[in-house]
């Protein structure tokens, strides 16, 4: 019975996001109560939908094709649950969720004197939502039957069996999903004449604060999981979905910054129109290379290309319409103001130039490969190494302007009173560098710069929050205080690592840097639906005090034939004593890999805090909205 | 589903591996000399384990990954220069093993379009600048 | 400036779009790498034997006749799938097929082909792997066609499956005209 009714609510969605399109379209005395009838009950359908899917997962009902290839009976309820958005069908489900959910806000915004406006983004939205759910039910349908049913499901891959990477999709999807609205806002702005008192930029600021930031903190999951759960040390692998990812992030970013000096300043608003339209064509590009099986990577579900056409078909037409939309319509938009750089609008000018060259540098990175293949037969890799050459270097300007970007003045900037400004926070900057080298007594070149800007950030955004000044705010001093730590972490981690790879029997001892461990044993451990090989290293600090115990995990799930290593972590907030387990036996030893990571949890501490940051942001943002 | 065959089987492939597996670089490999050590490592960073995924050599569990770590390390120790190493790898495997795209004519957008992108974008930021002089 | 940045985006949007649907149209996997060794000479290599007494000399053997090269190892599931058609290739299609016996051990590799059947004339040994990385393998079962005047013409990574059993034969074919 579930099953049939999720499938019966897709298809309901189905057809109200197609009244949705039409009723927008007409104008009708009674077209308000249309629309509400159609958004609302688009979401309520897609929610009904969603969730009996979860249900059907929940009971392990393996009449259902999508749970038996994706569940298990011994799963984990918390695993069953997540595992609804873990595979390509289910998640496509979540993908119309949140296109519903934006929809539905983009209603509640619906007044008589918008109307016009309102009913066109409405319009968008819906052909947007039309083509995704189309889409599910064409190619993709989670519902599909598998009769006669069989006992059990085919389990799931077990590293995926984690907290981090549970909420990651959701938290993505809002992000990316939510970019739709901005897009929907962008072409009704464009399509429109006689706007000019619809305050089309407070609207879509609303909308990008949130989706930029869930995408943040979906993308620091991402990374925490795979620094936590992988094993391979490191937190971020220019992996083509990883960047499928950053790319829109980087161009929100732009899009976020360039909102507030069209609200200030009423210029860039052609630049904010194409952002928006291209935030989320490369949210729907980067749908298109993790589903339609044209790339290899960790994070691909494995497809049949014929899933990759339709998504590029759909991406063509929104695209080749939007920006056509946009070659003809939005000469009106640009405006002759130009800025020097050395004011608050100049800081974001370069700001969001230097995030437009990382994105199309990281895009170039991404899809050359891909180029390459087909027209040369020949394939080739495009690596860590590549982005570390392009995309570092020029991350590092952005960097620094954004220490002094916010104390800059709208309008030109006296230098000398600008100086006056900054010193409190270069002392502060110097003090903060030197209290650092002296702890962690390491100094190469990239850890001195990156520690140095870290630092210039923090310390700007820390005499902000103590000299509670009201101009600025509240928000963007949070987030980018969470920024610096960020860049904090991921300075330290990058350059001050240290790794010792040995091989140890048990009762041996070995150090790394002041800390002496010692091999105490090796245990077999059963877990839920898993056999381990445990090992016991106890860790001790300069002084013989114990500091913990760790307990790195080599796996075996007998349900998907998977090994798997789960690494043992210490954090505090200096460094990460990062411990795996390799092979061996009770005669020749382990191989045991330590590392010594300085600063890895203000990567998380940072990642938080500019949530935070976006949250703050929000709740002013949408309260602004009401009032409108 | 001729990828998900693919993937299965190459893991099978890797799990008959498991009962003399081996784990990123073991202490057995490393060289005594640790300039040498280091040149090695430098080397197997930039170099694709061709079985993982986006994983370098010397990350990488698999056993092709530690046989090339060790020919590297041999090639290291037999004075090999790190050009010649490169040279005998992409000899056999094509391009795609190293993780630097090399430059060659066909990667010679890949590398220079950055730059151009870069020098596109100082150059709008110095006319807005100049421009908003001229007010 | 701006009608011409926007052709240009366009014109980059449609190349992009295209690459893609191309790629998407081909039969391709993209877990599969190009063997870097087609059209080139086999590389040379010297090995014990399997079941021989004298070496394996690949210049003595590569030449002369169309042989089929084909890495395999007893612990290697997939190599005991694709073995019968192996031995099709042998016995049916009377082609010479040299396996490469690949980090393995002797013994268990002479009981392997004694209960599922010997199709190769000759099996050179390959203890550390050295040879394999010459040829480029990186994930066995691999598979190369060689031409009769010591060219690599063609490679296959993963088993033998009816499909390519056929595309095989039917490549063959093609190389002998």
């Amino acid at each position: 019975m579930a099953p049939f009714l999720g499938n019966f609510s897709l298809y309901l969605s189905l057809f109200f996001a197609i009244s949705q399109f039409f009723v927008s379209k007409k104008n009708s005395k009674l077209k308000a109560k249309f629309i509400a009838i159609a958004a609302n009950g688009l979401l309520i359908s897609s929610s009904i939908s969603f969730f009996l899917l979860m249900y059907v997962h929940i009971v392990s009902d393996f009449s259902v094709l999508n749970v038996f290839q994706n569940s298990h009976t011994t799963k984990p309820l918390l695993y069953k649950i997540s595992g609804v958005w873990g595979n390509h069908e289910g998640s496509m489900l979540l993908w119309i969720l949140v296109l519903t959910i934006f929809n539905y806000f983009i209603f509640r915004l619906y007044n008589k004197k918008n109307s016009a406006f309102i009913s066109k983004t409405l319009e968008t939205q819906a052909f947007i939502t039309t083509g995704f759910i189309l889409f599910t039910i064409l190619t993709s349908n989670p519902f599909e039957r598998m009769i006669p049913a069989q006992e059990n499901g085919l389990g799931f891959n077990p590293i995926l069996q984690d907290l981090a990477l549970a909420i990651h999709p959701p938290l993505l999807y809002i992000g990316y999903v939510g970019f739709s609205a901005a897009f929907s806002i962008s072409i009704a702005t464009l399509s429109l004449t006689n706007i000019e008192k619809i305050p089309w930029y407070d609207y879509m600021k609303s909308f990008v604060v949130v989706a930029w930031t869930f995408l943040t903190i979906g993308i620091a999951l991402g990374a925490m999981w795979a620094y936590y759960e992988l094993g391979w040390g490191g937190w971020w692998f220019w992996d083509p979905v990883e960047n499928a990812s950053f790319m829109p992030w980087l161009l929100s970013t732009a899009l976020l910054h360039s909102l507030i000096i069209v609200e200030k300043r009423k210029s860039l608003q052609a630049w904010v129109l194409l952002l928006s339209i291209l935030a989320f064509l490369l949210s729907v590009v980067g749908t298109f290379l993790v589903r339609s099986g044209i790339l290899s990577s960790v994070h691909t579900f494995a497809l049949d290309p014929s899933r990759g056409i339709y998504i590029l078909a759909f991406t063509a037409v929104l695209g080749g319409y939007s920006l056509i939309l946009f070659g003809t319509k939005s000469k009106k938009y640009f405006d002759n103001n130009y800025f020097t750089f050395f004011s608050k609008e100049g800081s974001i000018l370069v700001n969001n130039i230097l995030m437009a060259v990382v994105c199309a540098t990281v895009f170039l990175g991404t899809v050359y490969p891909l180029l390459v293949e087909a027209m040369t037969n020949n394939k080739i890799s495009v690596g860590e190494p590549y982005y570390n050459s392009t995309v570092v270097p020029i991350m590092i300007p952005a960097i620094l302007v954004m220490g002094i970007g916010p104390i800059l003045e709208w309008g030109k900037e006296d230098k000398s009173k600008t100086f006056k400004k900054i010193f409190p926070s270069i002392l502060l900057t110097a003090i903060m560098s030197v209290f650092i080298f002296l702890i962690y007594q390491s100094y190469s070149v990239i850890g001195i710069a990156g520690i140095i800007l870290a630092f210039w950030i923090i310390s700007n955004n820390l005499l902000f929050l103590i000299k509670k000044n009201k101009k600025y705010s509240i928000g963007m001093i949070i987030a980018h205080l969470g920024i610096g730590l960020l860049i904090l972490g991921i300075t330290g981690s990058s350059t001050w690592q240290e790794e010792k790879i040995i091989r140890m029997k048990i009762n041996d001892k070995t150090k790394i840097e002041k800390y002496n461990i010692v091999f105490e044993k090796i245990n077999e451990i059963r877990g839920s639906n898993y056999v381990a090989l445990q090992g016991n290293f106890l860790v001790y600090d300069e002084k013989k005090n114990i500091i913990t115990k760790l307990k790195p995990e080599n796996r075996f799930y007998p349900t998907t034939n998977n090994f798997t290593t789960e690494v043992s972590i210490h954090t505090n907030l200096y460094r990460d004593l990062y411990i795996v387990l390799g092979e061996g036996n009770l005669n020749d030893g382990w191989v045991v890999r330590i590392y010594y990571n300085p600063l890895v949890i203000w990567i998380w501490i940072g990642s938080l805090i500019i949530f935070i940051g976006g949250i703050v942001s929000m709740n002013i943002n949408l309260r602004k909205l009401k009032i409108l | 589903m001729i990828n998900k065959t693919f993937i299965i089987i190459i893991s099978i492939c890797l799990i008959q591996f498991f009962s003399n597996n081996s784990y990123m670089v073991e202490p057995d490999e490393v060289l005594e000399n640790k300039k040498q050590e280091l040149r090695a490592r430098n080397i197997s960073k930039n170099i694709r384990c061709m079985i993982c995924q986006n994983q370098s050599i010397d990350e990488s569990s698999a056993p092709l990954a530690k046989d090339l770590r060790i020919l590297i390390r041999d090639k290291v120790k037999d004075g090999k220069k790190d050009k010649e190493i490169y040279k005998f790898l992409t000899d056999r495997y094509g391009d795609f093993i190293l993780l630097k795209p090399p430059l060659r004519l066909n990667t010679l957008a890949l590398w220079i379009l950055p730059f151009i992108f870069l020098a596109i974008g100082i150059f709008i930021v110095f006319s807005y600048n100049k421009k908003s002089k001229k007010i | 400036m701006k009608k011409q940045l926007l052709i240009i985006l366009s014109i980059l949007f449609l190349l992009i779009l295209s690459t893609f649907f191309y790629l998407l149209i081909i039969e391709r996997n993209p877990f599969e790498l190009p063997s870097n060794l087609l059209d080139k000479n086999v590389p040379s290599f010297k090995a014990e034997s399997l079941l021989k007494n004298e070496n394996f000399i690949s210049s003595k053997e590569f030449g002369n006749e169309i042989i089929l090269v084909n890495f395999f190892a007893t612990w290697c599931g997939p190599c005991r799938d694709e073995h019968v058609y192996i031995k099709r290739f042998s016995n049916e299609e009377g082609l010479r097929v040299i396996g490469v016996n690949y980090k393995d051990n002797s013994s268990n590799a002479v009981e392997w082909l004694e209960n599922f059947g010997n199709p190769y004339s000759d099996v050179p040994v390959d203890r550390d792997g050295r040879i394999a990385i010459d040829w480029g393998v990186y994930g066995i079962p691999e598979t190369f066609i060689v031409n009769s005047k010591g060219i690599i013409k063609y490679r296959h990574v993963g088993p033998i499956t009816k499909k390519i059993y056929k595309k095989i034969n039917l490549l063959i074919k093609e190389i002998e005209q």
